[in-house]
């Protein structure tokens, strides 16, 4: 008899705890060693939690492997899902099934500079990235990372951006569109920041990850005003799904799954489908 | 003896303390009652009670501020009004109506709530266990057929030619003039099948048509079209080829403030009947009294055909003979019929009244109904949705016409009309008017 | 061309061995076959032959040769428990139950097998294996007849099929004079033929009739329109109802959630739905990617006869069977057939 693919392994919380408003990070640990499954993943991929009475839903994984024996999500309370997890703590038991998807081709990006762009909850699925790149430091060029958010008090992954400057040959670039009273750093959108820092574009690839319409202007600033290469523009879409293994037909771009073709893709490939993600 | 389970929705502000009141003068009140606080007697919503009766509830009690006496004025007025209705449709559909009652109980009457909380008990009590819950593992109703079998009416060969014609040619005026963007018709497709069509130029006016299949609503489109924006100017002006039915739902709309009247040009067409696939004149237009659309800025008349006879309380049987059953075979026949629904909500996207941007029934977040298609989700589907339409159901009739599986979905709005005629004097749609259950109580009103 | 295999094994048997044969199937398993309920024709299980209803009608189409619901409902039902999530306290036990009978449908149309076929490319045949589906597939033995004649809505012939496929049943029947010519397509078929008591016959089955075909547009006829106003301007009288996904024998979307049964004890469902839906693509965050109705209506035409196909391997083939369900009971009168002709005519 086949296994049930839609049977969560459980894994159990061993620490919750606010990243920004309504965000909060989630470290699970998996239980009877399910978490064979989740003993390697790849920046980018993403998993389902099941909040047990409430449903399930999928999140970018917001980790390495590598960096302890956890998988960590940030995940913003919006449905009621999120909800649900919100009201966990310490010791609560999740469902996890994963990881799903592909995931930024790493190996592919060794020797090249990165910039990291992250808008918001998007920052999520980019932190493995940071975290690999930072692991294997000598493997990556230069890595820039401008990081976005509404207002300060919802940028995420705040108390690690010491760690991100004190790496070599690494930069981060803070934004918000409205600042508070403290607020010392850049104001303004994204794109703004990216033709403010204006990187060398020479022997790079870029990793986007936001809400779809900064995907798009990220996009058209890169392409149009700064004459990047579409296919070295990698991007991380979201997209409802029910299943995570292409059969709930629920997250179809044209021809596409993005849970099973995606969620990474390069621009190019974006360009070539026939709907669109916005 | 069998102890009932009662769920009681009191009123923070009256009946809640008037509950705490009898607790501290040591009144008796029965340990059967599971008591709810509500900010109100009019936060009860219907879903709220039918949620307390398909999880188990075999009595559910509404205890309010007496009326004059609402900490927020007039919450109990709708209280006093929805809940009747909600009884009787519960009633229709097989629930015996002593399981829920309204009452009214202020702060310092202990003594008033003990009786009834007692008086209630001992009522669902006799009554025994309630049938309305479905057990998980009921996994199909047995088919129950009513006695009425509907005498089909053939509908004779009409001529229907000089109405399109007309139709036509008024749609070529207001679109050559400008007046209209838009004429909302029917047309034929290429199977010959009648449908909604879309003109917006005076050269596709020949498209329009008009004869005995032209069925659906076309009301239905308008809000979509024409929904009132704040700080926007209104959309122009839209033609809509109306039957005196679907005419009605101008008024609702117009009084829910969907779209202004004078955004609408009502092309009327005096009407026969419409006929059903069958070739036989459908069932919503064997009890139709109007011929002549209320809602018109151009009447289009003239056709050939002899006035077909109408039977003058054909559906309203169906409406006696369900209600001269008992109430646990009301409940098979009404649980066979929704068996069969798929909750495609055909129904619910046919209805003109149905313009909720994310319908109660399918919000995700939704706590009142579940996602699974069991019988008690599309029971509380169909139930809910009929409840929401009290007082605004103009009778189009749309719903039923629309269902895939035939269950008839029109009986329970035509049983609450009915209701709502009875109790307020009020028909959807006559005049400019909202439901008479979304406004406060007027004139004298008597407790009990 | 009718597809039934010449060097197949048949037997003639009459209207009464028949009947005797399906109440004797019906003894053992569940027999489920077409049946009449509250005027409607539904696939639902029969305890004896002559609640069957022979002859499909329905007031929409007087001819119907098919039900309302295709087979598709007895492998993908419209709502399935994954598992049962018991809650006490932070403990989570989760347990799962599986469908365990056996069935045999009777009376399936060469459309609706062809829709379990292509559901087979999804459930079966791309991994992981749906451990649901695959255990009622296993368990279900399809038993067809071949139609005589198309209905009004049916088109069959033009994406494909035949009246009397019997490629994707077990056994398939052929009405032939008052009497019917069975013939054992599969192993899991032959096992349920009384191999002794019915006469073999070297007869075959009539040569269906092939009329009204009509081109079926490509795959890159379907690129080239894809943001053409045409979606725009047939969706306009779309209600964005789910009905045309659920009668299909092909659509497969589904949604899945908790639900409670009792304090502590939950049921994780999946159940039907639709891309016409409005609820369908939104995101917690309220961004809808497919919010105009035109875009949900194109989703669903170019998902049978692109999407699909492509995801599924199906190369040229479509995911639309022919049935026609979608045009009988559309409340709109949007016509599949219409689309796949407009698209045949230059833009």
């Amino acid at each position: 008899m086949n296994e049930n693919p839609m049977l969560p392994m459980l894994g159990k919380l061993v620490e919750v705890r606010d990243l920004a408003v309504e965000i909060k990070l989630f470290r699970v640990e998996m239980l009877n060693g399910g978490g064979k499954a989740f003993q390697s993943f790849q920046p980018g991929q993403f998993a389902f939690i099941s909040a047990f009475g409430l449903g399930e839903a999928p999140f970018g994984i917001a980790n390495a492997t590598g960096r302890g024996p956890t998988i960590d999500f940030a995940i913003a309370r919006l449905g009621s899902v999120t909800t649900g997890l919100h009201e966990l703590g310490e010791g609560d038991i999740v469902g996890l099934r994963g990881p799903m998807g592909n995931w930024f081709p790493m190996k592919k990006f060794k020797g090249k500079n990165l910039i990291v762009l992250g808008g918001g909850i998007g920052g999520a699925p980019l932190r493995p990235v940071i975290q690999h790149v930072l692991d294997h430091r000598s493997d990556y060029g230069n890595l820039t990372i401008l990081w976005a958010a509404r207002h300060p008090s919802l940028l995420v992954f705040t108390d690690e951006y010491d760690e991100w400057r004190a790496a070599p040959n690494t930069a981060l670039y803070l934004t918000v569109d409205s600042p508070d009273e403290k607020w010392d750093q850049n104001v303004g959108l994204i794109t703004q920041l990216l033709e403010k820092v204006s990187p060398p574009m020479e022997n790079t690839v870029t990793i986007t990850c936001g809400p779809p319409i900064m995907i798009h202007f990220v996009t058209k600033m890169l392409q149009e005003k700064m004459r990047f290469a579409p296919k070295n523009n990698y991007v991380t879409l979201e997209a409802r799904m029910h299943c995570g293994m292409g059969k709930c037909g629920r997250c179809n771009l044209g021809e596409k799954l993005v849970c099973v073709d995606g969620p990474v893709f390069n621009m190019e490939e974006v360009g070539g489908l026939l709907e669109t993600f916005m | 003896m069998y102890e009932p389970r009662i769920i009681a929705f009191l009123c923070s502000w009256c009946s809640y303390t008037g509950a705490d009141t009898a607790g501290i003068a040591r009144m008796k009140s029965p340990a059967n009652i599971r008591a709810v606080r509500v900010p109100c007697s009019g936060r009860v919503s219907p879903e709220l009670i039918m949620r307390a009766f398909d999880q188990g509830a075999d009595g559910v009690l509404v205890l309010g501020c007496h009326i004059g006496e609402c900490h927020y004025d007039t919450g109990n007025h709708r209280a006093a009004k929805r809940i009747p209705i909600l009884r009787s449709l519960l009633t229709f559909v097989g629930l015996e109506p002593e399981r829920l009652r309204l009452d009214w109980v202020s702060a310092s009457e202990g003594e008033r709530f003990s009786k009834i909380a007692n008086e209630f008990t001992a009522t669902v009590r006799t009554l025994g266990p309630v049938h309305w819950r479905i057990s998980p593992d009921k996994q199909q109703a047995v088919s129950h057929m009513l006695a009425v079998t509907r005498e089909a009416i053939p509908y004779p060969d009409t001529d229907c030619g000089a109405k399109t014609d007309a139709i036509r040619q008024k749609a070529r005026e207001l679109l050559a003039s400008n007046q209209v963007s838009c004429v909302i018709g029917y047309e034929l497709n290429r199977r010959g099948r009648t449908r909604p069509v879309f003109v917006y130029t005076p050269e596709e006016t020949s498209r329009l048509v008009w004869n005995p299949d032209c069925t659906n609503n076309l009301t239905n489109y308008l809000p979509a079209k024409l929904r009132l924006v704040k700080g926007k100017e209104p959309a122009k002006q839209i033609a809509v080829v109306v039957k005196p039915c679907d005419s009605k739902a101008i008024n609702v709309m117009v009084a829910e403030n969907q779209y202004r009247r004078d955004q609408v040009y009502a092309l009327g067409v005096a009407c026969e009947g419409i006929r059903d696939l069958d070739g036989n004149l459908q069932i919503r237009c064997i009890t139709c009294q109007e011929a002549v659309p209320i809602v018109c800025d151009t009447l289009i008349s003239g056709t050939t055909s002899s006035f077909i006879p109408r039977l003058s309380s054909y559906a309203r049987e169906e409406i006696a003979e369900l209600q001269n059953a008992a109430p646990t075979e009301r409940l098979e026949f009404w649980l066979s019929q929704f068996d069969r629904c798929i909750r495609c909500y055909a129904c619910r996207q046919a209805c003109p009244m149905c313009n909720c941007p994310a319908c109660l029934y399918e919000r995700d977040d939704s706590t009142f109904i579940g996602l699974g298609i069991g019988l008690n989700e599309k029971r509380t589907f169909h139930l809910g949705r009929a409840y929401h339409l009290a007082g605004r159901c103009v009778g189009c009739n749309e719903c039923e016409r629309a269902c895939p599986m035939n269950i008839p979905i029109g009986l329970l709005n035509q049983k609450l009309a009915e209701e709502i005629e009875a109790a307020f004097d009020h028909r959807a749609g006559l005049t400019i008017a909202p439901s008479p259950i979304v406004t406060i109580l007027s004139g004298e009103y008597k407790e009990g | 061309m009718s597809k039934s295999n010449p060097d197949k094994k048949r037997w003639l048997i009459s209207q009464a061995e028949l009947e005797a044969w399906l109440d004797g199937i019906a003894n053992a398993r569940t027999l489920i076959a077409p049946r009449k309920v509250s005027g409607l024709l539904l696939y639902r299980p029969v305890a004896k032959s002559n609640e069957i209803a022979w002859q499909g009608h329905t007031p929409e189409s007087p001819q119907a040769v098919r039900p309302v619901l295709s087979v598709k409902e007895i492998f993908f039902p419209p709502t399935e428990r994954l598992f049962t999530i018991h809650k006490s306290g932070q403990e989570i036990r989760l347990e799962e139950t599986y469908p365990d009978w056996e069935t045999v449908v009777f009376g399936v149309r060469p459309c609706d097998a062809r829709g379990v076929k292509l559901l087979d490319a999804l459930f079966l045949d791309t991994n992981p294996i749906d451990s649901f589906y695959a255990r009622r597939r296993g368990n279900t033995t399809l038993i067809g007849l071949a139609c005589t004649e198309m209905g009004p809505t049916c088109f069959c012939t033009s994406v494909g099929g035949s009246l009397d496929d019997a490629h994707d049943m077990d056994i398939m029947l052929y009405e032939k004079d008052g009497n019917y010519l069975a013939e054992a397509v599969t192993e899991k078929g032959r096992f349920l033929i009384p191999g002794g008591e019915w006469k073999e016959t070297n007869a075959s089955p009539q040569q269906s009739p092939e009329s009204g075909q009509f081109p079926v547009p490509k795959k890159e006829k379907w690129v080239e329109r894809f943001n053409d106003e045409y979606w725009m301007q047939i969706s306009e009288r779309c209600l964005s109802c789910r009905v045309c996904a659920f009668v299909c024998p092909t659509c497969r979307c589904f949604a899945v959630r908790d639900e409670m049964v009792k304090p502590g004890e939950f049921e994780r469902i999946r159940c039907w739905d639709a891309c016409a839906g409005e609820n369908y693509r939104r995101v917690a965050g309220g961004h809808q990617p497919r919010a105009e109705k035109g875009e949900r209506l194109r989703n669903r035409f170019f998902c049978k006869f692109y999407y699909y196909p492509e995801q599924y391997g199906l190369g040229a083939a479509s995911a639309c069977t022919g049935c026609g369900r979608c045009i009988e009971f559309c409340p709109v009168g949007v016509d599949i057939t219409e689309v796949l002709m407009d698209l045949e005519k230059p833009a």
